[in-house]
């Protein structure tokens, strides 16, 4: 059974392309923070949650929210869209900034709200919860983006019917260092997935093509 | 593919008792042991109403003939009794040749040593073997060395589902054909930092928690650790171990609503439970006794209430948290509870679902409030729920039951 990518997103160099779109585009990136607070606005995005969020989790969202916005409602059964992703630095961003609040005796301040974001699978609860996805999941963690891991991963979960599509990708940042690239997997039965930016195979050189968008790869607004 | 999972071996600590005898003495005279707290150096001493297994760590190291300049957590010392326990039931080490697992559930992890020297890290190296035990899995590490054991190991962290996925896992493992058989189960014991964060959400209560009745205002924190020996059908043919009760049913679902309450509707607590009751091949009719979550917070007992009554549409079985006894184990809930359901299945009693006196005007059923004895009971399902509503729920069958 052949699996197609019908849909992905990728985030770096200040760049966001959506389905080969460049969609937001920022030469000078001061922080991320305020990268992806400007990406936010631009898209008109409407949930307030997204302000408490740590950056793993922000990052991922922005990932999905473009993904899957122009998705019909109920075109994925409940418990049937997987999420598998993976970084390499798992939750350290948030981990550091949780070390830093009790690191001194004298200036002691465990904070609840930033403790919850110490584990790298919350980005994937965050998705969830926005979109109500009750699937499988798994959150990888592994020094360099591994296409045959997240391949291998994801063609179990639908070869085996474990799940019916699956949103995967990686979602990587440390500091003001950061890169995503999510893509929508889904299964071809019966030839009718379409995508504005022809057929594209789920596969490793795939998977290497998205992470690594040259600039024939993108079209611009 | 093997389809037939055989309980064999039990092992338990919680303050209701030191091992499996001990513990069932007290449920069966009613008595629970949750009060003040005695171990933890903590400011909220006098605030909470805890349950703690009545050995100082100091005492569990020198019962266990451990040197005292060893590093062990808490939740490796009550996880090696228990283990221990269920393996010597299961007469495993009689059994050479068999690949035996070990899954373990534990959230806590070693943050009990780690949070009293946390601040002498850096400067007081006498503490600093202290470091490596605070990651979960140094806890399941231990208790392999202390069995013997050198095959597959894994530690599950889902908060207060973790030990009922472990058995879920363990399970799986064994019907993939990965293991002959398996000790799954969970450890927790109290810390600081979890009892601070419970009381962070405002979700203790300061006197005994009161599962299902209006009034309930809370948990009481519990600590100890619960221990399974799972065997295939194959592998109790030559062990020929008595089977205690068979795991015909486990179900494990994510509700996607909250990262940590439930939904007030219990989809998550539903799905865990249909899915645990489709896999039995079970009707919701055969099941006997349900030993609820039933934590005594507000949101925990109405969602799991409605999702019972929505399960369960004609008769309701029996329903009971026994927290009441043993406190909210947390990560070892699973295991502890599971091994209630099954002793209460064995003596043929319906464990009542103490301080109960004023229902819930939101749920059509009571729980039983008091003990029920002379029940035949061939089906008991056994529910442990997670923050983030990460619900599972077990179903174990009598022995030789049609």
């Amino acid at each position: 059974m052949e699996k197609l990518i019908t849909a992905y997103t990728y985030i770096g160099e200040g760049k966001v392309v959506v389905n080969k779109q460049l969609i937001f585009y920022q030469e000078k990136i001061a922080t991320f923070a305020e990268f992806i607070k400007a990406l936010y606005k631009q898209e008109q995005i409407s949930y307030p949650k997204f302000y408490k969020m740590d950056s793993l989790s922000k990052l991922g969202f922005m990932c999905a929210e473009l993904l899957l916005r122009h998705e019909k409602p109920g075109r994925f059964k409940p418990g049937s869209l997987a999420v598998v992703l993976a970084n390499s630095s798992s939750s350290l961003e948030t981990d550091l900034t949780y070390q830093d609040s009790i690191k001194n005796r004298s200036a002691y301040f465990p904070s609840p709200s930033v403790f919850v974001y110490t584990l790298a699978n919350i980005v994937i609860g965050e998705i969830c919860i926005r979109h109500s996805l009750k699937g499988e999941n798994a959150f990888l963690v592994s020094e360099k983006f591994n296409p045959r891991q997240l391949l291998d991963h994801v063609s179990d979960l639908l070869d085996n019917n474990r799940a019916g599509a699956c949103i995967c990708g990686w979602v990587e940042i440390l500091g003001n260092t950061f890169k995503a690239m999510v893509a929508l997997v889904e299964k071809e039965n019966d030839g009718t997935l379409k995508t504005s930016f022809g057929s594209m195979p789920f596969t490793e050189a795939s998977l290497n093509e998205l992470m690594n968008l040259t600039e024939k790869s993108i079209w611009k607004n | 593919m093997p389809s037939r999972i055989f309980v064999t071996g039990l092992g338990f600590i919680s303050g209701l008792g030191n091992n499996v005898q001990e513990n069932l003495n007290s449920l069966l005279n009613l008595r629970s042991n949750i009060g003040p707290i005695r171990h933890i150096d903590t400011n909220l001493k006098h605030e909470l109403a805890v349950s703690e297994v009545s050995m100082t760590s100091d005492e569990l190291m020198r019962d266990a003939g451990l040197p005292d300049d060893s590093a062990y957590s808490r939740n490796a010392l009550l996880g090696i009794i228990a283990a221990k326990e269920a393996f010597s039931h299961a007469k495993l080490d009689k059994h050479p040749g068999l690949n035996i697992g070990l899954i373990s559930g534990t959230t806590v992890g070693g943050m009990d040593e780690c949070e009293k020297y946390y601040q002498d890290f850096l400067t007081n190296d006498s503490k600093n073997r202290f470091i490596e035990t605070y990651d979960c899995a140094d806890s399941t590490e231990k208790i392999a060395d202390h069995l013997g054991l050198k095959g597959f190991m894994t530690t599950i962290s889902t908060a207060c589902s973790s030990a009922a996925n472990s058995i879920g896992f363990a399970a799986r493992m064994m019907k993939a054909g990965k293991l002959d058989c398996a000790v799954a189960g969970g450890t927790e014991s109290l810390t600081r930092f979890h009892l601070n964060g419970f009381n962070a959400l405002k979700i203790l209560d300061k006197f005994p928690c009161r599962p299902f009745d209006a009034t309930r205002n809370g948990i009481n924190l519990g600590e100890g650790a619960a221990y399974l020996v799972l065997e295939t059908e194959e592998t109790n043919q030559k062990t020929g171990n008595p089977v205690l009760c068979e795991l015909v049913g486990y179900g494990n679902a994510c509700e996607a609503f909250h990262q940590t309450a439930s939904s007030p509707d219990g989809a998550g607590a539903y799905l865990a439970m249909k899915k645990a009751l489709d896999m039995s091949g079970e009707t919701p009719d055969a099941i006997d006794y349900i030993n609820a979550h039933g934590t005594g917070t507000d949101n925990n007992d109405l969602s799991e209430g409605r999702a019972i009554e929505k399960l369960f549409t004609g008769k309701i079985p029996h329903v009971s948290s026994t927290k009441p006894f043993t406190g909210h184990m947390t990560s070892a809930a699973g295991s502890a509870e599971a091994i209630i359901s099954i002793l209460g299945m064995q003596q043929g009693i319906i464990w009542p679902n103490m301080n109960f006196s004023n229902p819930m005007p939101e749920l059509k059923f009571q729980p039983a409030g008091e003990i029920i004895r002379g029940v035949d009971i061939k089906l008991v399902m056994s529910n442990s729920f997670g923050f983030g509503g990460n619900d599972s729920t077990l179903i174990f069958k009598k022995h030789g039951v049609h």
